[in-house]
This record gives structure tokens, C-alpha cells and sequence, in this order.
């Protein structure tokens, strides 16, 4: 089920855009928020999502529910974007090296924010700590750039 | 920064994007833009619920929204004015083309909450690069955020200095705002300078200050001429009060003592004069083109937000009743005591042989101490000010809150037992942590 993720993709996702995330309750009322970073692991199908874990209630509960999620990425710099769907496996609190992850996305995400005009250190004030890490594989990709095409399904990203 | 919305197809599946627009209709809608037929306007056709978070523009903080979808509009008012700013970002954007609005789609707001947590807001506006473009324009956008949205006259005023100091160097500067009488000018508020010099007048016509305001343009002057410092006047001025007993002393006007550039703006709105800027710098290029055309702009935007904050404040005070005189017979006796000195004829009041204040927030002050040691009054309103002849406030734009700001400010550099709290909207108390004997000469 589990889709391999290819290595253009996996750059784009750890590159430092902008990641929002969806999720559901067992109602279907949707809830939303922001990713602060994004790890894709070695085996390439699954991923870790990182949360402010203080705001991240009400999706924990919706991950334990149903453990559907859907995750927008998109570059800032040219609107390229891409939005995974998948299931929720694991969530765990962040660790060092997730820490170390989350430090180097925030960085990143704040040095593409500021071609919109918002400074660096108004970006680098975003709370990461403490994180909650979302493990997850990805079923579906998506092509998301705005235009005519978005929303049209895709089997790989180039 | 773009808010992202969340919506959910009946079969389960979440979806997230990103939203150019959070258009406010009134308390209890929003309408999104939909330019393409995708997948959340599919969502919310079928299952009406989204949820959205939005940032603050400039200090990202985050909004959550939980809304639902009502119906959609292809033409009319709310459709237009989408359809335009829809154009104006796309623009901007390098988008034009990809961003048409195909409707404006209408959702009530059923829960709507500040996520706090979501980002540590500093307090000081830091630039990333000084002096660069996106730097300046983010310093402009910040002062423009701060000239319409300040509570109040004070807090404009201090806001504005702050982040001109901060943002671009203008380490000295004040504002003077124009009296009752329409002859002169006084500081309500200054940044840079040792002393505060708040009260300190100009005459309207004399010196750098006084002309600016005359002739209602923007005066700047390098490698200042001695006879231009404006510092000068007063205290020339002064000088020849000193030879006859001054019982009006000046304030002197605030001024570097090796100012080296000058430069003052007026702050004008439709044909009146609403104040003046003035800003020194002791290098001999201090200021150029560019600081004249971004001060205009800043003149402009503290113009009308200096306008708007007056006029609010009068509204409000004239639409509220007035305020049963409280009585509060005096629970503690205090061992310091305090003698006021009221000079009818030129309206001065001295505090223990020191002067203090004169003009209009003399004879305010000199009411409120009458009314509290004669009748055991505490409770105060604006109305009551407004309305009071002696006090001879002009029936329109009558600069009453700039000067209440510039009597609190003496009272608490001279007189800090004496304080004028405010209470609520358009009312204030008269609180005294000391004895007050009252002297009226003539």
C-alpha cells in the first residue's frame, strides 16, 4: 500500500517549505495545523511529521481514531507543491535527533518565509519544543502547485 | 503569509491547502476564494466543515477558525471586492492569470480562537538587514500598523518614535501637536533626548518648527546654521523674559546641543494642521532624499491615525452619560503635604513654588483639585470637561486627550503624588497620595 517515495521528492519535503497538516475526527469534522519539519526515513516509505505538541490535542485524537492524514507542502520561492495522504503508524515525543531535524527545517523555512518579507527572526520565534513526532506512510501523492492542474493525482515528482 | 484550511470528503480522506484569501465579511463570516473547482470546494459541498488557521502578517502569530461552508457567490459586492484584491496579490505575485476567482465562497465562523503557544512574540522589531529594501518596507509596514491601530493618543505617539528609533536610526525626535488657540505648538512626546520636554511650546511662524507648521511643508536643513538651531529661539527668548520676573517660565524646547542636520514635517489632514514631527541627528549629512519621502509617509499615515484616536476619543465621550459624582471622604491622612498655586491671569499653577503647568491643563488641573478638596470629588469624565466654559475648550477638535496626556506627563515628572488614572472610556479619577492645600492669586 505503502507508496515509495522518490529521491526528487524526498529532497523537496526536507528542503524547508512550508508543511501543513490535516486530519479528522470520527465525525469527520476536520482539524488542521502547522508541520514544523519533516523526516523521510532511509526506507523511504515512511516519514516523521513533527507537531507542537501543545497544540496537537486534537490531532493526536483524530491519529488515534482513524489515522488518516494529510500533509501540503509547498516552496515559497515558485508555489511548487505537493500534498501526501497516507495513515498514521506511531507518534512519539520528539528526541534529540528529531530536535536536531526540527532546528535545521525551522532555519531553512525562515530563510524562504523571509522572500515574502517576513524576518528571519520573527520565524525563528515559532515554538517547536516541546514536539510531537507522527509516524506515518503515504498512499496517495498529489500535485498541488496552483494552476489548472492541481489537485490531479501523480505517481511520482520530478 | 497564506492560511491553510482542512476539509474532510465523506469517505474519510482529509485534505489541506493553502488559502490566498480570509476575506472578513462581519463577526460571524468569512468568505474564502475559490479560483478552481478542487478538492476542498468538492469537501465542503458534501460535508460543510473546515478548519482554518491564518498569521498576523507581521508578528506570524496564528488564528484558528472552525467553519462552516453556506453558500457560494459568483457576482455581486463581496464577489468584487475579492475579485480585486485577488488581482492585486496575483500581481504581486507574478501569478496574474492563475489567480481568477471563481466565487466567493461564505462560511460562518463557529469557533474562532488565538493559538497561543504557537510562537514566542518578541518585543522589539528586529530587521534581518538594516537598511536593506525589504527591511525598510517592513519597518513602513510596522509603523503604519502602529499609527491606526494605537488605543490612544499616547501609546501612537510613544509607538511610532519607538520603532523609528529602533527600525531606522532617527534616534532623535518628537511630536508637537497644536493648542486651543491655534498660535502654537507643545511636545507631547519625544524620543532621544535627556529630559522629556513635554509642554515645551512653539510659536507658530517662528523658528525651523514654527514655520514647518505655518507654511505646512516639509523643512530640512543640514550643517545647521546657528541662527536656524530652534533650540535658539526660546531660549533667546527666555533670556529676555529673565529680564522681567517670569512667572510663566519656559519649557526649553528639546535640542541636541551638537545638532549638526534638522528636519520637520507637518502632519496635516484635509487642510488642517494636526501636529509636527521634528527630528535632529548630529551627523552633518544627517538626512537625505530618502528620509524625507519615508518621513512624509510616516507623516501621513501618524496624521490620520493621530486624527482618527482624537476623534474616537470624542465620540466616545459624548456618547456616554455622565458620571454621578462620586464622593470619597478621604480614608487615610497623609503627612506630606502639597501646595498648589493657581495664577488666574496667565493661568499658571505652580507646585510648591515650582511651576508646573499652564494654558488649558492649568485650569483642568486647577477644576479637578477645586472640586476634590472643596466637595470630595474623585470621579472625573471628559464630558464634563468639554462642557465646563471656564475651561475653554473649542467646541470642535478640541485637542482634549493631548492635552490630558501632556498634564499626566507634568504631574509626573513635578507632581508624581498626583495622579489622573483612567477608569473607563472617557472617565478618570483623581487619586492624591498627599495633602493638597490650594492657593488661588491673581
Amino acid at each position: 500500500m505503502a507508496i515509495l517515495l522518490g529521491e526528487p521528492l524526498v529532497e523537496f519535503l526536507e528542503s524547508g517549505v512550508s508543511i501543513v497538516v490535516g486530519s479528522r475526527d470520527a465525525n469527520n469534522r476536520p482539524e488542521c495545523a502547522r508541520g514544523l519539519g519533516v523526516k523521510v526515513a532511509d526506507d523511504r516509505r515512511t516519514l516523521s511529521l513533527y507537531l507542537n505538541a501543545a497544540l496537537a490535542e486534537r490531532m493526536r485524537a483524530d491519529f488515534a481514531d482513524n489515522g488518516r492524514i494529510a500533509i501540503g507542502f509547498s516552496r515559497i520561492v515558485d508555489h511548487r507543491a505537493v500534498q501526501l495522504k497516507g495513515r498514521v503508524i506511531g507518534m512519539r515525543p520528539a528526541t534529540e535527533a528529531d530536535h536536531a531535524v526540527q532546528d535545521r527545517y525551522l532555519a531553512a523555512f525562515a530563510e524562504q518565509v523571509s522572500y515574502a518579507g517576513l524576518p528571519r527572526s520573527v520565524v525563528r520565534s515559532v515554538r517547536l519544543r516541546p514536539a510531537l513526532a507522527v509516524e506515518l506512510e503515504v498512499d496517495e501523492l498529489f500535485h498541488q502547485t496552483p494552476g489548472p492542474g492541481a489537485g490531479r493525482r501523480i505517481e511520482s515528482f520530478t | 503569509m497564506p492560511a491553510l484550511i482542512a476539509t474532510v470528503a465523506p469517505d474519510g480522506t482529509p485534505n489541506v491547502t493553502y488559502l490566498s484569501q480570509v476575506f472578513h465579511v462581519d463577526e460571524r463570516h468569512v468568505a474564502l476564494s475559490c479560483q478552481f473547482f478542487n478538492k476542498t470546494k468538492q469537501n465542503v459541498l458534501a460535508n460543510p466543515y473546515a478548519c482554518v488557521e491564518l498569521y498576523d502578517p507581521v508578528t506570524f502569530e496564528c488564528w484558528r477558525l472552525e467553519l462552516r461552508y453556506l453558500h457560494a457567490e459568483h457576482e455581486g459586492p463581496l464577489f468584487d471586492a475579492m475579485s480585486l484584491r485577488i488581482q492585486a496579490i496575483a500581481s504581486h505575485t507574478g501569478m496574474t492569470g492563475v489567480f481568477k476567482l471563481l466565487s466567493a465562497d461564505v462560511y460562518e465562523v463557529e469557533r474562532c480562537e488565538k493559538l497561543e503557544g504557537f510562537i514566542d512574540v518578541t518585543e522589539q522589531l528586529e530587521l534581518d538587514d538594516p537598511g536593506g529594501r525589504r527591511s525598510e518596507l517592513r519597518g513602513l509596514q510596522l509603523i503604519s500598523q502602529q499609527a491606526c491601530r494605537a488605543p490612544d493618543l499616547d501609546t501612537l505617539l510613544t509607538t511610532v518614535l519607538e520603532s523609528l528609533d529602533v527600525a531606522f536610526g532617527f534616534e532623535h525626535a518628537m511630536f508637537l501637536l497644536p493648542d486651543e488657540t491655534g498660535t502654537k505648538l507643545f511636545t507631547v512626546a519625544s524620543r532621544g533626548y535627556s529630559e522629556e520636554g513635554i509642554g515645551a511650546e512653539v510659536t507658530i511662524g517662528e523658528g525651523l518648527i514654527g514655520t514647518v507648521a505655518r507654511e505646512r511643508k516639509l523643512l530640512r536643513v543640514s550643517g545647521v546654521e546657528n541662527d536656524l538651531r530652534y533650540g535658539r529661539a526660546i531660549r533667546a527668548s527666555a533670556e529676555q523674559a529673565g529680564a522681567r520676573r517670569s512667572i510663566s517660565p519656559e519649557i526649553p524646547l528639546l535640542g541636541l546641543s551638537d545638532v549638526q542636520s534638522q528636519m520637520a514635517l507637518p502632519l496635516v489632514v484635509g487642510d488642517r494642521l494636526v501636529g509636527v514631527l521634528a527630528v535632529e541627528s548630529r551627523e552633518r549629512l544627517g538626512f537625505d532624499e530618502w528620509d524625507e519621502t519615508f518621513l512624509e509617509i510616516v507623516a501621513n499615515q501618524v496624521a490620520v491615525g493621530l486624527d482618527n484616536v482624537l476623534l474616537r476619543e470624542r465620540g466616545r465621550d459624548d456618547a456616554l452619560a455622565p458620571a454621578a459624582a462620586a464622593t470619597d471622604p478621604p480614608s487615610v491622612s497623609w503627612t506630606r503635604a502639597r501646595k498648589f498655586r493657581f495664577f488666574a491671569h496667565d493661568d499658571c499653577v505652580f507646585v510648591d513654588d515650582e511651576y508646573l503647568v499652564r494654558n488649558v491643563p492649568g485650569r483642568i488641573l486647577w477644576k479637578l483639585l477645586r472640586a476634590h478638596v472643596d466637595g470630595g470629588r474623585t470621579e472625573f469624565s471628559n464630558r464634563e470637561l468639554r462642557l465646563d466654559p471656564w475651561l475653554g475648550l473649542p467646541a470642535l477638535r478640541d485637542n482634549l486627550e493631548s492635552r490630558l496626556v501632556l498634564l499626566r506627563k507634568r504631574l509626573e515628572l513635578k507632581c508624581p503624588e498626583i495622579r489622573l488614572p483612567s477608569t473607563s472610556r472617557g472617565h478618570f479619577r483623581l487619586e492624591a497620595a498627599c495633602r493638597i492645600e490650594l492657593d488661588e492669586s491673581s
